[in-house]
């Protein structure tokens, strides 16, 4: 009986998994385009007012830890959009 | 006395702007003198980072409000000062925030931010927010602002700071929404990060970057709200009777119509005006003349007042009466 019920709870956990797949990706894409704004002027993109700027990232903190790590993580970006368009 | 230059919705702001060395702080100078005497609690400022107010009004003047005489009070704004003590703050709080970032010499790159380009409009703007913030202590807050180039785009800096804070919380409530989604399917989401266990916000409420955005905003839409309004705001342009001040005034009025600030007020400064006709300056005369007649077609339903050159500089407060009296329209 266990092993059918850790099937089962497999199974649904991956269309679970797999049902926020395209908000998960679309998040990080917003995300990193977020912090890309307010980062602008670093790469030469017109930026928001300064001040606004120098107030809000004291609040990124966090976030820009978590995507840090992400790109720490992330290995081959190509293969994540190709499974994402189920191209194999 | 001109209604725009009184306080009709709780106080009156007047911007007082032209090209470099028409006679700006003069003008304003007096017209804080005029409407001081006529018993408004008036106030001005110097954001002009030359400064010349404290030599027009013969005293020695600093950020702090002083009182010259009664209900007048003037202060000069050292902007210099005020970027430094900004980016202080600000160093040493982002210091705490990304201690992991000591590595880098922050210092050093605060000390390049002070350079950079639009600082110093920004700091004016800040400044022009923290004296509005306080209007209500005062009947009359005349600016006397820098050289019409750099207040146009502070004025303008209002209308472009709320759109990028609108689209910035456009996309941050976007963000939050997915966090929420995904937390809803999910469960609370957590990322460690070298051993350190991190939740991102998924409400409005707690989120940090959304409560700046939106108290950025709101300070930005209070000072667009009232530099856009007739009842509080006018703007006076100074100008002399030469064609190139006229051309500057003209481009000014049309931006500020743009940015939908009241303008109201041309002061004419440096009228020459000669009881016995001398040949050599007649063209100047005749040039003036028809500056005089362009103005009146170009600014309809502005009024335009005429300051005549005087045979000596108006400095101190009996001169600044006299020509108060002629901008207000008191004498």
């Amino acid at each position: 009986m266990e092993p059918i019920k850790n099937f089962l709870r497999g199974f649904f956990g991956y269309f679970k998994q797999s049902s926020t797949e395209y908000i998960e990706f679309e998040l990080r894409e917003l995300e990193n385009v977020f912090a890309l704004i307010l980062m602008a002027s670093f790469i030469g993109i017109p930026s928001p007012p300064t001040t606004l700027v120098l107030r809000l990232m004291p609040h990124m903190v966090k976030e820009i830890k978590v995507m840090q790590q992400r790109a720490v993580d992330l290995d081959d970006v190509f293969a994540e959009v190709a499974g994402m368009f189920d191209i194999d | 006395m001109k209604e725009y230059l009184l306080p009709q919705d709780e106080f009156r702001v007047v911007f007082v702007i032209g090209k470099g060395g028409v006679g700006k702080t003069t003008t304003a100078a007096s017209l804080a003198v005029a409407l001081a005497e006529a018993g408004y609690k008036t106030l001005i400022v110097s954001l002009d980072p030359a400064h010349n107010l404290g030599d027009v009004l013969m005293e020695k003047l600093s950020d702090e409000p002083k009182e010259i005489m009664e209900n007048l009070y003037a202060s000069e704004l050292d902007m210099e000062g005020m970027i430094k003590e900004y980016l202080e703050h600000l160093e040493k709080n982002l210091k705490n925030m990304y201690k992991y970032l000591t590595v880098i010499n922050l210092e050093k790159y605060f000390e390049v931010l002070r350079y950079s380009p639009g600082i110093e409009e920004y700091a004016t703007l800040e400044a022009i927010r923290e004296i509005l913030s306080e209007g209500n202590n005062w009947d009359v807050i005349v600016f006397d602002t820098p050289p019409t180039g750099l207040t146009l785009r502070v004025l303008a800096l209002p209308r472009i700071s709320l759109i990028w804070a609108d689209k910035l919380i456009e996309i941050r409530r976007k963000i939050l929404e997915r966090r929420r989604a995904i937390a809803k399917i999910q469960g609370e989401q957590k990322f460690v990060v070298e051993g350190e266990e991190i939740k991102l916000p998924t409400e409005e409420e707690e989120d940090g970057v959304m409560r700046e955005l939106k108290a950025y905003r709101g300070e930005i839409e209070f000072v667009y709200k009232t530099i856009t309004n007739p009842k509080k705001t006018s703007v006076v342009a100074v100008m002399n009777p030469e064609m190139l001040p006229l051309y500057e005034t003209k481009r000014a009025y049309e931006s500020l119509r743009k940015f939908k600030i009241p303008f109201n007020l041309v002061v004419m400064n440096k009228v020459i005006k000669l009881e016995h006709e001398v040949p050599e300056i007649k063209v100047k005369i005749k040039a003036q003349k028809k500056v005089m007649e362009e103005v009146r077609k170009e600014f309809e339903g502005v009024d335009i007042v005429e300051v005549p050159m005087f045979q000596e500089e108006p400095r101190g407060i009996e001169w600044l009466k006299r020509v108060g009296g002629m901008i207000v329209g008191s004498s």
